[in-house]
């Protein structure tokens, strides 16, 4: 027999297990010359309370589009979620109207994006801006909101916060802008926050800071972070796991000491040999020969085979499925998958 | 160049309904004004007492004026002198117009800033007024017409020339051609033009519609092409005395310079859509 | 805001100077001797000599040109060949006029032309933007004669709503806006249709940029993403149009003002061209290019209230 009590307890307990973020089988379509084409395939991942996932991949792979699927913004109508759920907190994102979408976004879930340049309205003070999410969501009067605000810009710390409240955007450097959208994203404190490139467009010293802040800012509020970037180096600092995405899947998804021991796609494998070094930090993964084909024209077999060295008929046969290969690491590839593992591992004789 | 120029004129035309029909619409009035001699039934200028300020009709499709001259053969002929008078000013603006703003922009400095100095004070006075201004002057004739409206048309087209002409000629093949010993009017001419045809013929369009519309103001206030000759804004003007007898005198020529104007609009607004990247799209 | 005004001021003589200059030029080379004009063949030479020295004309160019800038910029705009009387007091007499018609058909056009604007663009590409788009195309393409001329056979004369007639008591302001419903339709047809197209661009335009996408990214409701992070960034190319459209405006009002018969500007400008009244017209050009500059101020003055870009730089 179970009490209320215990009953209680138990659904606490599965509330507290249960990812933050959990997406399953998500496919995003865009609409080109009239056909729709998937830009993202069959995706899921999940992130947990407290935890770091790391998206990683080159220009186009469709990164930014997933992250986007999550607050409810595929740009309408050229582009649409074809089919999938996106679980935040256990409700189903794509199923929603926009209006509980709005109740939503800025509040459980935010994001920062790519652009800091671009991504603050030019007209509107930072102080409101900042503000402005409270004021939606919290529903504080102007001033208790623009002192919470206050209290956020410092916790990002802006110098001065209190005497630049009021200042407009072009007032503030690429670094600063990019503080005032962290303190945008995280000023309701979300469960889940999603960083979409957040240090690409800042200079390596700049950068260094803001990674370090968002990893605070994620063990002060124990956020889950959705976190985007094409840098490795980047993704040993502050990653606790790595999903790489190619050509709008994923290809190999582990904890990120996994991924550095034992990458196991060769698309992985050509990331790291890319590694931009820490002086060059706006280095293109161009070690990789050849380039992520368009979403109007993905081969009929595995994605990457066109660029792969361990190319073999198979691959152009047919696509291979996301399977494990280890607890926690699954990977995307009829060579190194666990058919051939398995192989491997009889002939070696591993047991013993 | 030129064949991606003529290429995408067409595919311009082909993405774009609007532009499209303005262009037919447009061709059509010019047939119409062709044809004048043809289709018009009767003299525009045959003048008959008894049959004045009659209402449209079988004989009179459009009715007739205070002098008992036909509408409609009148409408058909004032085609002519608001396509003579706009066709003539533009070329003339976009000739003369284009080629200050290319030598200007393609010699630079201190001469190129004067030079356009001197179009924003022109820009400054709206087409209308200068006009007005200028065909008081000179007095009223088509001559005079065109030489005042190609003058208000002048400034855009010394601008929208100029503008991508600095771009361009820092670009590698202006020096390339340089390299090869080409003369400076043969660079400009093959290379920097083709760049910029596809917004000339936007402007074109767009200030013909403005020259029609001067035009018939003009004669509307009485400086346009002097009587009898038919012009459409003068029909308007006359008919103007007799708008409470006869309203037919201004209605029909309204609408008339109302379709030129709106074709050429049209035209000008479709081609530009389509030719604009930031307004092609989805 | 007060030395931004100032800069804006001082860049704005060298055009001003320049369009004073221009306007003599142009004044100076009307065929004719003025003195004929207005005395007529009938006149003896001695008068002639006499009017030429009262208009200074009989003194070499350079010097008229002196006169004519040192009075132009003390605001002394000379008398008119006809009646005599100052050329500023004919303009002031006529001018609120002008400025009520002016005025009422801008406030029109933006009450009307942004919120279809931004609707249009909103529905970007269905059957509410097509509309919108032809049918501010076809009141961009009238004539305001022909508008004007429409309006009056409808509304005055078959459905006698509004007077004909034009001239108006300008202490009446009951009388004084009864009659300026029909030409600020007029000018305002055109005015929305401008204001509309320009704004529906420049919201499409905004609504793409990355800003709308944060704002929407917080949570905010449409309606406020629109009116408060679009609207007010799209406002800055749509001031920038209406600054310029005030010019043709007024040239627009010459053919308002003759076909209802409303005093004014246009008016002013019109006769004094048909009785080859050049001091006059010389004056009248002067107010105008004055008006232009004002509005140009006026139109950077908005610009600092909506874009806070501007006052740094
Ligand atoms: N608005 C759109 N219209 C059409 N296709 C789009 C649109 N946005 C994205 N796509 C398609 O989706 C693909 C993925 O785009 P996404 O922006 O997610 O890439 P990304 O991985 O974030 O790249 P980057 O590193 O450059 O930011 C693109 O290659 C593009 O083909
Ligand atoms: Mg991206």
């Amino acid at each position: 027999m179970t009490t209320p009590a215990t009953q209680r307890a138990s659904t606490d307990q599965s509330v507290l297990d249960r990812p933050v973020l959990a997406i399953d089988d998500l496919t995003i379509e865009f609409r080109v010359r009239g056909q729709w084409h998937a830009a993202v395939r069959d995706l899921s991942l999940s992130v947990g309370r407290n935890e770091t996932l790391a998206l990683v991949g080159e220009s186009g792979c469709g990164k930014s589009i997933t992250a986007l699927s999550v607050m409810g913004l595929v740009p309408k109508p050229q582009g649409r979620v074809a089919k999938g759920r996106i679980d935040v907190d256990g409700q189903d994102i794509v199923r929603l109207d926009e209006a509980r979408l709005e109740k939503i976004r800025g509040n459980r879930v935010a994001m920062i994006f790519q652009e800091p340049m671009t991504s603050l309205n030019p007209v509107l003070t930072i102080g409101f801006q900042v503000a402005e999410a409270l004021r939606v969501h919290r529903g504080l009067d102007a001033a208790a909101a623009d002192a919470e605000a206050l209290r956020v810009l410092e916790e990002v710390k802006i110098p001065s916060a209190a005497r630049r409240f009021h200042d407009h955007p072009h007032q503030f450097s690429g670094g600063m802008r990019q503080r005032v959208m962290i303190a945008m994203a995280i000023a309701c404190k979300p469960a889940l926050l999603l960083a979409d490139e957040p240090t690409t467009a800042l200079d390596v010293t700049i950068q260094a800071q803001v990674l370090g802040l968002l990893d605070d800012l994620k063990t002060a509020y124990g956020m889950a972070m959705l976190f985007i970037t094409h840098n490795l180096g980047v993704v040993a600092t502050i990653a606790d796991r790595v999903a790489v995405m190619y050509a709008g899947e994923v290809v190999e998804i582990a904890s990120v000491h996994a991924i550095f021991a034992r990458p196991a796609h060769p698309y992985t494998e050509g990331l790291f040999r890319a590694i931009p070094r820490i002086d060059r930090s706006e280095q293109t993964l161009s070690a990789i020969a050849g380039q992520v084909p368009s979403i109007d024209r993905m081969p009929g077999g595995c994605r990457f085979a066109a660029r792969c060295p361990l190319r073999e008929p198979a691959c152009d046969a047919s696509s291979p499925r996301l399977e494990e290969i280890a607890p926690g690491h699954a990977v995307r590839c009829h060579v190194r998958g666990p058919a051939r593992r398995v192989g491997m591992g009889a002939g070696g004789g591993v047991g013993g | 160049m030129s064949r991606g120029f003529l290429g995408r004129l067409i595919d311009v035309f082909g993405a774009n309904k609007t532009s499209w029909v303005g262009l037919v619409l447009f061709a059509a009035i010019c047939v119409v004004a062709l044809l004048a001699p043809w289709i018009a039934g009767s003299d525009p200028l045959e003048q008959s007492i008894i049959d004045k300020l009659q209402p449209p009709s079988a004989t009179h499709w459009f009715g007739t004026d205070e002098f008992g001259r036909d509408v409609y053969a009148r409408l058909v002929w004032g085609a002519r002198i608001s396509l003579i008078v706009s066709i003539s000013a533009i070329t003339i603006a976009l000739v003369v117009g284009g080629t200050i703003g290319l030598v200007s922009g393609y010699i630079g400095g201190r001469f190129d800033m004067l030079v356009m100095q001197a179009m924003d004070v022109l820009l400054s006075f709206p087409a209308l007024i200068l006009g007005l201004i200028i065909v008081a002057l000179l007095g009223p004739s088509l001559h005079n017409l065109v030489i005042a409206i190609s003058l208000t048309a002048l400034a855009p087209f010394a601008r929208i020339a100029r503008a991508p002409t600095l771009i361009v000629k820092e670009r590698q093949f202006v020096e390339a051609g340089r390299a090869l010993g080409y003369s400076h009017a043969r660079i400009v001419f093959v290379h920097v033009l083709p760049n910029i045809l596809a917004e000339i013929l936007v402007m074109a369009s767009l200030w013909m519609a403005t020259a029609v519309r001067v035009e018939a103001s003009l004669s509307f206030i009485g400086l346009g092409v002097r009587p009898p000759t038919p012009t459409w804004g003068g029909m308007i003007r006359d008919g103007f005395e007799n708008i409470l007898d006869a309203p037919w005198l201004s209605i029909y020529p309204g609408l008339a310079i109302l379709t030129l104007i709106f074709s050429l609009n049209m035209l000008g607004d479709g081609l530009r859509d389509a030719t604009d990247p930031k307004l092609r799209g989805e | 805001m007060f030395w931004y005004l100032v800069k804006r001021l001082l860049a704005s003589a060298p055009t001003l100077i320049a369009v004073l200059t221009v306007v003599f030029v142009i004044v100076r080379i009307i065929p004719g001797d003025p003195a004929l004009t207005v005395l007529g063949d009938q006149a003896t030479p001695a008068a002639l000599a006499a009017l030429r020295t009262k208009l200074g004309i009989d003194k070499p160019l350079h010097l008229q040109y002196v006169d004519f800038m040192l009075s132009a910029l003390q605001g002394d705009l000379g008398r008119s060949l006809v009646s005599g009387r100052p050329v500023i007091n004919e303009v002031t007499a006529v001018l609120p006029h002008t400025l009520d018609l002016t005025i009422s058909s801008l406030l029109l056009g933006s009450a009307i032309g942004i919120p279809l604007g931004i609707w249009a663009a909103l529905r970007r590409n269905r059957l509410a933007d097509y509309v919108i788009r032809i049918v501010s195309l076809i009141g961009l393409s009238f004539p305001v004669f022909v508008s004007g001329i429409f309006l009056l056979l409808v509304f005055a004369l078959q459905y006698r709503i509004f007077p004909v007639i034009g001239t108006s008591d300008l202490a009446n302001l009951g009388d004084r806006a009864w009659k300026l419903v029909l030409p600020t339709l007029t000018l305002g047809l055109v005015m929305v249709a401008y204001i509309t197209r320009v704004t529906r661009s420049a919201m499409l335009q905004v609504l793409s940029e990355d800003y709308v996408r944060t704002a929407r990214a917080k949570g905010v409701p449409a309606r406020l993403v629109i009116t408060r992070h679009a609207l007010r960034n799209a406002l800055i190319p749509v001031v920038t149009v209406v600054g310029l459209y005030l010019g043709i405006n007024i040239g627009n009002s010459v053919l308002t003002e003759i076909v209802f018969n409303r005093p004014g500007l246009g008016k002013v400008i019109v006769t004094a061209l048909n009785q080859r009244d050049y001091a006059m017209l010389q004056g009248l050009m002067v107010i105008y290019c004055f008006l232009i500059v004002v509005t140009n101020l006026l139109t950077d003055l908005t610009y600092g209230l909506i874009d806070p870009r501007v006052k740094q730089s």
